[in-house]
């Protein structure tokens, strides 16, 4: 198992999102210890207070997994994650603690590979920057 | 904290309440939530010989003041209950913040030592800063409301620029600085003293370091907590702090600032904070009347009298909260006018969203920041 010492969250829908993080346990696919995963019914049940509470915690970054667009298990999608996405970025960017620190990402079902890729770049991207202000 | 409490019970004379009830008729929140009086909560804290209870009416207090200026004896409630917020965060009550506490956790991530905030994006380029002047103009979290609320379409740095373009125009040397912090205040309000005196504390250091002697401030929650709670907290920060109003009133009187002209009948939200808090009523009203053309009708409830916005410290925001909104916007429309005035980004929220998420029976009446139309007229 790789180390790393990027604290992640990841926000994944309870359908999509989270079989592609099956699909990669059951591949056998490693990615970072340090990542925790937060099952959500859907990904609009979360907001900016959610996520900005996770950086008040520590964590160095937060991925927001969910289905592709009009994929939704819930047939309709409001579009709110694109909304609270993109309030939270700005608010992160205004925080001087990087846009970059949170990242949106939509994969189809069961792309354990995918989902490995992505969370891999997102740790990557982070460690390059200077580290975050600590507690 | 038996004792804190002891010393807030003889800061807020509560022991002095008659128990004439004159508290909750007045209460805009007892109005609509009868479980919610004022006397009563402080009587049933002073029952209690031992810490414990959970009141959970002492959450729905908007901090408005209104029962303070009835109060025969002055009796500060609104600072009784916000020691008992005090009390109850500390014995691990978790409460219910408004927007999923992102509020709150955007001003604890601002006590981060070395935080570089990136927050003056918005600045207009034709705004002159004197980087030399000790008078330091206090944005506010206005650039963070703006971000928060662009569903809501309220647009709260407008105020800023407007102030900023009256200070200019009135030649008065301010400087910005980029890492102020949130003041704190509704971290306060809510009880929660360990994460405002963080924020006072990098906010005051802030300052020493630039050598700051006067901030001019638009926001009244700003000027009141610079004003009176830094005060309280360091015991005197030997800054001087004024409200933009009372900068700009006394110029456009004698005739050093000229105002410029606007059709418009408007009517003045008193802010709790700038109204009943800091007492500053007239110096408002002096500057709308001076842009030419514009008329000010007063609101069924004005001044010392003035409703609340409905909404404080992004804490409970229901049912009674829309009601008192309501309540405001019905007497803003009796007024006949077109424009509701406010000095405050707060109001200027709490009420856009009210008037936004109504049945369809909103009042459509325009909300503005008091800044921003004056600095309007300008043009």
């Amino acid at each position: 198992m790789n180390n790393t010492g990027a604290n992640i969250v990841v926000f994944t829908c309870n359908w999509d999102g989270l079989s592609c993080i099956e699909a990669a346990a059951q591949k056998g696919l490693s990615y970072p210890a340090s990542v925790k995963i937060v099952r959500v019914s859907c990904l609009s049940r979360v907001h900016s207070g959610l996520i900005l509470k996770a950086f008040e915690l520590g964590t160095n970054g937060v991925m927001l997994l969910g289905c592709n667009p009009g994929g939704c298990h819930f047939e309709i999608d409001p579009g709110l994650i694109e909304r609270e996405y993109e309030k939270t970025r700005n608010i992160l960017g205004l925080l001087g603690l990087q846009e970059k620190r949170l990242a949106l990402i939509r994969l189809p079902a069961g792309d354990g590979p995918g989902f490995v890729k992505q969370v891999n770049d997102f740790i990557a991207g982070i460690e390059q920057t200077e580290p975050a202000t600590s507690r | 904290m038996q004792q804190n409490i002891e010393r807030e019970i003889k800061d807020t004379n509560i022991r002095l309440c008659l128990d004439c009830g004159k508290c909750t008729v007045v209460c805009p929140v007892a109005q609509y939530d009868p479980a919610f009086n004022p006397r009563l909560i402080a009587q049933r804290r002073l029952s209690q010989n031992s810490r414990g209870s959970r009141d959970e009416t002492i959450w729905s207090c908007l901090n408005c003041y209104m029962c303070v200026e009835r109060c025969n004896y002055h009796v500060k409630f609104p600072r009784f209950i916000q020691a008992l917020r005090a009390e109850s965060l500390s014995e691990g009550t978790q409460i219910q913040c408004s927007h999923g506490g992102a509020m709150q956790t955007m001003m604890r991530l601002m006590t981060r030592e070395g935080i570089k905030q990136k927050r003056l994006n918005w600045l207009p380029q034709d705004v002159e800063l004197s980087g030399q002047s000790d008078t330091l103009f206090f944005v506010g979290c206005a650039p963070y409301f703006d971000v928060l609320f662009k569903d809501l379409g309220v647009n709260t740095l407008e105020g800023v620029k407007g102030a900023l373009k009256l200070l200019n125009r009135a030649q008065i040397p301010f400087n910005i600085i980029a890492d102020e912090r949130c003041c704190g205040r509704d971290l306060l309000l809510q009880g929660d003293r360990k994460g405002f005196a963080a924020l006072a504390k990098a906010n005051v250091e802030e300052f020493t370091r630039h050598g700051i002697k006067r901030i001019i401030t638009n926001c009244p929650e700003c000027y009141y907590t610079l004003k009176v709670d830094y005060h309280n907290t360091f015991g005197g920060t030997g800054i001087e702090v004024m409200h933009l109003t009372q900068v700009i009133a006394p110029l456009v009187q004698s005739g050093k600032l000229s105002l410029g002209k606007l059709e418009k009948k408007v009517t003045y939200q008193d802010p709790c904070t700038l109204g009943r808090c800091s007492r500053i009523f007239d110096e408002p009203r002096r500057v709308l009347g001076a842009v030419s053309g514009l008329k000010l009708v007063e609101m069924e409830q004005s001044r010392e009298k003035a409703l609340c916005c409905g909404a404080t410290s992004w804490l409970q925001c229901g049912a009674v909260n829309r009601q008192i909104q309501r309540q405001r916007f019905t007497q803003a429309e009796a007024s006949g006018a077109e424009i509701l005035v406010t000095a405050c980004p707060k109001c200027q929220i709490h009420l856009t969203c009210a008037q936004k998420s109504s049945d369809g029976k909103a009042a459509r009446i325009e909300i503005r920041d008091l800044a921003s139309l004056a600095a309007q007229s300008l043009d």
